[in-house]
């Protein structure tokens, strides 16, 4: 099998930075720290009251899931967003180029090391989320498709970080951007859903269903994850407070139903756009209408 | 081997290239000249596909770079003026990194690697990390990373740029040497005596025009004929600068010292016929040479855009 030579070199480049095993150390920490203080406030509460309440164990998972969305939210566009417009500042681009490289080797290459990265930080944070393994209440198949719903974030993350990174000739300028897109993706979408509501509130008598900028919500990381934490814990985990609309996803009919593999299908979509856009824009300019 | 036809180019008002016209033979080392702006880099990023050409082609083994950048890149290394170099990276990694990029793996890549270090003078560098290295060494393992798919053509753009004289002269060693292996090489420099002194063929791009293209020999003729004339006469000037003014192929007349440069536009036999003409007129010539030029002489001369008119100046 022919591994990705851009992949390769990053991997190994990458393994003999400070950088990678810093931004283990810092995620680990935050999520230990995060979950341990957790822990300790239950534990201190028992004492206090000599009431063990099960059902609030359950929240630990709930809270260090939530923190560790958060934190891959802030990781993953900084891991992508320099990836290009790196090269085209170190000028290693035309290098490449001039190889039998194709700009979609070269960007896929990316996104490859940018996801190992990922992994490596989802994997690496297990025994954390495992203390909620000690009580139980949560199944390998919900930690499984939490799993599922943090690569799909990455890869829609990732890939408009990398389509920033193509389109921006710096990289300062293309972090920005992308950390735009992260804001527009997860904030954007649902302000247009608490602005729907109000006009609608404003306009109807009791008009509180949001309409069309609800489909907004199947691009927003956030509201997937919270819908899928809504599901394994119920409605006043996580991020609940944040998207009273997820509520009424069962109004939606079809889609609503199937709201997080849609929302997921939706996401990978357009990833695969970013990433066709990111070829595009790595691409070396083409001919336009050749006259002789 | 490589042949550039009508290239035209334009960046928003700028013509960068204006109906460029090259052809560089099998096995030959081009010389590619021309001021600032000219249009060397823009030919040169053209033939390697990273710009396309607004009209025109390149033929490369006459396939075209526009239809199959494919099978052209596998034929073509390039060296550019500035290029980066990855942290974290060694010598060994670096060239077996490129080799993935044309598809070389495992010991196949280590031993084209390590032989192409030891042809650039690096072999004993293989295991320092890539951004230790000085700046000759960087350019010449960019020469090897260049060679890694064993391309028949190589393409250069100033290469020694920024190199002291010693690496330079490795540099052009190397390069000979190449030569000598079959390569057809394509360099753009702004050092002109080296060029001349590697150069099989040389092409003076001017605005983006090819003003020149010819071989070694034809530009050595070329030189001749753009050398000035040095005449000294014994005794009053006035004669012969009169006879000088008046002549259809004078066009500068310089007083250096006790002699008179005259910028002279023809041969040898208008040479003979300008002295008979002197000695009849009763003026004492006691030297009558063409000064010895050099490239950069021709190159000036090519690429001077002041209207040339018969000037008599006083050089003190």
């Amino acid at each position: 099998m022919r591994i990705n030579p851009i992949w390769r070199q990053e991997s190994r480049a990458g393994a003999r930075s400070f950088k990678l095993p810093l931004i283990i150390l810092g995620f680990n920490s935050v999520l230990a720290v995060v979950a341990l203080l957790y822990m300790y406030s239950m534990i201190a509460q028992v004492r206090l009251t000599a009431e063990i309440q099960y059902t609030s164990f359950l929240g630990l998972y709930s809270f260090v899931a939530t923190m560790e969305f958060v934190l891959l939210l802030f990781i993953i566009p900084g891991l992508t967003a320099g990836a290009i417009s790196g090269e085209r500042e170190r000028q290693t681009l035309d290098l490449m180029l001039t190889t039998k490289l194709k700009p979609s080797d070269i960007v896929l290459g990316k996104l490859a090391q940018g996801l190992s990265t990922v992994f490596l930080l989802i994997v690496s944070s297990f025994p954390i989320l495992g203390l909620v393994f000690i009580y139980g209440g949560v199944t390998v198949a919900d930690v499984g498709l939490l799993l599922l719903c943090y690569v799909v974030t990455a890869v829609l993350l990732g890939s408009a970080g990398l389509f920033c990174s193509a389109a921006m000739r710096r990289s300062t300028m293309a972090t920005v951007a992308a950390y735009l897109v992260v804001v527009i993706l997860n904030a954007g979408t649902l302000v247009v859903n608490y602005l729907a509501v109000g006009l609608g509130a404003i306009t109807s008598s009791g008009g509180s269903a949001a309409g069309w900028p609800m489909y907004l919500l199947l691009w927003n990381p956030a509201a997937t994850f919270q819908s899928l934490l809504s599901s394994q814990m119920g409605s006043e985990s996580g991020l609940a407070p944040l998207f009273p609309q997820l509520e009424r996803i069962a109004e939606m009919g079809l889609i609503g139903r199937y709201w997080r593999p849609a929302s997921m299908a939706v996401q990978l979509l357009t990833a695969a756009a970013f990433l066709w856009g990111a070829v595009r824009k790595t691409k070396p300019a083409k001919q336009n209408g050749r006259r002789r | 081997m490589l042949r550039i036809e009508n290239l035209k180019k334009v960046f928003g008002r700028t013509v960068a290239l204006d109906g460029l016209n090259m052809t560089v033979e099998q096995g030959a080392l081009y010389g590619f000249v021309g001021p600032n702006g000219a249009g060397k880099t823009t030919t040169i990023k053209t033939i390697i596909g990273l710009l396309a050409p607004d009209e025109g082609r390149v033929l490369v083994n006459d396939i075209d770079v526009a239809r199959e950048p494919g099978r052209v890149m596998a034929r073509i290394g390039y060296v550019p003026d500035a290029f980066g170099v990855y942290d974290n990276l060694k010598v060994s990694e670096y060239m077996e990194f490129f080799a993935s990029c044309y598809g070389l793996t495992g010991l196949k890549a280590r031993k084209r690697g390590q032989m192409l270090l030891e042809q650039v003078g690096l072999d004993d560098k293989a295991d320092f990390y890539v951004e230790g290295l000085s700046r000759g060494m960087q350019q010449r393992l960019c020469l090897a990373r260049a060679l890694i798919h064993n391309p028949p053509v190589l393409i250069m753009d100033e290469p020694t740029a920024g190199l002291d004289p010693r690496t330079r002269y490795e540099f052009k060693e190397i390069l000979k040497e190449l030569q000598n292996q079959g390569k057809t090489i394509l360099i753009s420099s702004h050092i002109l005596p080296e060029l001349a002194e590697i150069c099989t063929d040389i092409g003076v791009v001017d605005q983006g025009r090819m003003v020149f293209e010819g071989t070694m020999e034809e530009i050595l003729a070329q030189i001749n004929v753009a050398s000035p004339l040095l005449i000294s006469v014994s005794g009053s000037q006035k004669e012969a600068l009169a006879i000088l003014r008046d002549h259809p192929e004078v066009e500068t007349i310089t007083i250096r010292d006790e002699d008179i440069v005259v910028g002279f536009s023809g041969d040898k036999r208008d040479e003979g016929a300008l002295l008979k003409q002197l000695v009849d007129a009763g003026v004492k010539v006691y030297g009558f040479v063409r000064e010895r030029g050099n490239l950069e002489s021709v190159f000036m001369q090519i690429t001077d855009h002041s209207d040339e008119e018969v000037v008599l100046i006083h050089e003190d």
